[in-house]
């Protein structure tokens, strides 16, 4: 992967890393789920974010075959219809190799805004096959999600590029 | 630095796999036709029950903000508004001691009464305390999950009630959890009776997602007046017969429609509901209908069917 000038040189990913943060972001969304805001259509979906995030950086690990899995398993989790979300997040794993290499090359809150219409996409997916199936819109709250999730691109970039930031060296002055 | 440190590997040139758009393809293929099973023919449970297994663990770490905040919710509570729900709670179990020592009596006179008429005995129906874990997250329909799966005895179609009223139903079971459909969901539907008047109906769920119940069918002029109380009929053979429903809110009359519009409000705490209880449906203790081939010969055989 050639990277813009001027920027840090990043350590390899770990393959566990990415396995745990994509859990963590499961059981962040089940907690938002379960114990906070219950079925408010407005919640960001950390798993599509944390979905989009690797498969734009590591696109060799995380990708479309990822993402239809994670999508089955949240489409059981929801209780929504069987493979809504791993459509979803399919077409939303799609669109990130399309744009992984290009999308990099921008600062972080560009990358952002050029996040967003792929989150309104996969929102949209889901909100599509509901209508199609006779369920009703659930109002305006529902356009809040992917912009929240948009507004989280620059901390998801900071807390998962973390542990390839670190030295590669580490001695007694940079332990970490 | 040593250069295997470094995030540099280069792409394969030749194994790069199938392409994007061949995944792309393959896989939402796959995620329709789930889709079609799942709506169509309602082949995934299997594939359910198992996810839900794996899930288990992760929905109890999900669990566990809310328990701990609950606890230390009830650990700061104040004197004062415990004392206050004990007395309210001492109210209600004195009204209810009454009603129950009346009904003991009506019970009895009631099976006498049955007995001269010859009429079949009413079953009690048994139950099963469950606790609704959580509300399901999909915000196109209104479901819960309660903790009690097909290992501890909770059947398909169960009614679900708490102490006020008829709530939901369970839709799906999977072994350690079920999943109630509510009420106010706007695919259910509850064959209800008018306790004042008799009239029977169907009442649904309010299609624009209000968590209110509509009487649809019920003809314009038909007798029915705001605050009264429907219970279920039982002509269903699922939900026991008497138990309250819902109350009417709201009638409105229009002329260009054969049908009157009438908005009843859930009697059951359709929402944040905790305590339930699971009912087993009536009809399982009904004799079975006759298989299709028995019915076939006997109209063969020249019996009226």
């Amino acid at each position: 992967m050639i990277m813009p000038r001027g920027q840090q040189l990043l350590l390899p990913a770990n393959p566990f890393f990415i396995a745990f943060s994509l859990l963590l972001a499961l059981v962040l969304n089940m907690i938002e789920n379960v114990s906070l805001l219950g079925n408010a259509a407005w919640r960001p979906d950390f798993l599509a974010l944390v979905l989009l995030f690797w498969s734009i950086h590591q696109p060799q690990k995380i990708s479309i075959g990822w993402a239809f899995v994670l999508g089955l398993i949240c489409d059981v989790h929801e209780v929504s219809l069987l493979g809504q979300h791993a459509l979803a997040y399919t077409v939303l794993a799609f669109f990130a190799t399309l744009i992984h290499r290009r999308l990099l090359w921008f600062s972080v809150p560009s990358q952002a805004l050029q996040v967003l219409p792929l989150l309104v996409a996969s929102h949209a997916i889901s909100m599509v096959l509901r209508m199609s199936l006779g369920t009703s819109l659930v109002g305006w709250p529902m356009l809040f999600a992917p912009f929240l999730e948009a507004m989280l691109w620059p901390v998801m970039s900071v807390v998962l590029l973390a542990p390839q930031r670190r030295a590669p060296d580490p001695d007694e002055n940079r332990p970490l | 630095m040593p250069l295997g440190t470094l995030d540099r590997t280069p792409p394969p040139f030749f194994k790069q796999g199938a392409t994007p758009l061949h995944k792309l393809i393959f896989f939402a293929t796959l995620s329709i036709l789930l889709m079609f099973c799942d709506v169509r023919w309602q082949l995934t449970l299997p594939l359910r029950s198992a996810l839900s297994l794996v899930l288990t663990p992760a929905q109890w770490l999900a669990r566990q903000p809310q328990a701990v905040s609950m606890g230390l919710a009830a650990f700061f509570e104040d004197r004062q508004s415990s004392q206050t729900r004990e007395e309210v709670t001492k109210q209600a179990l004195l009204t209810q001691s009454l009603h129950a020592s009346q009904v003991d009596e009506l019970l009895l006179e009631n099976r006498q009464l049955r007995d001269l008429l010859e009429l079949k005995q009413r079953v009690n129906t048994p139950s099963l305390a469950a606790q609704v874990i959580y509300d399901a997250a999909d915000p196109f329909t209104r479901r819960v999950i309660l903790d009690k799966g097909s290992i501890n005895g909770i059947v398909l179609s169960s009614p679900v009630m708490d102490e006020q009223g008829i709530v939901g139903q369970v839709t799906r079971v999977y072994p350690l959890v079920s999943e109630a459909t509510l009420i106010i969901d706007k695919d259910n539907s509850i064959p209800v009776l008018n306790n004042r008047t008799g009239a029977r109906g169907v009442a649904f769920g309010e299609s624009s997602g209000a968590p209110l119940l509509e009487l649809r069918y019920m003809a314009a002029n038909a007798d029915i007046q705001e605050n009264d109380v429907l219970s279920t009929s039982g002509v269903d053979g699922v939900y026991p017969p008497g138990v309250p429903v819902a109350k009417v809110i709201k009638i409105e009359r229009t002329a260009d429609s054969m049908f009157a519009r009438i908005l009843c409000q859930p009697l059951g705490r359709a929402q944040g509901v905790r305590q339930v209880l699971v009912l087993n449906p009536v009809g399982l203790d009904e004799p079975k209908r006759p298989e299709p081939e028995v019915i076939k010969a006997l109209i063969k055989s020249g019996a009226k069917p």
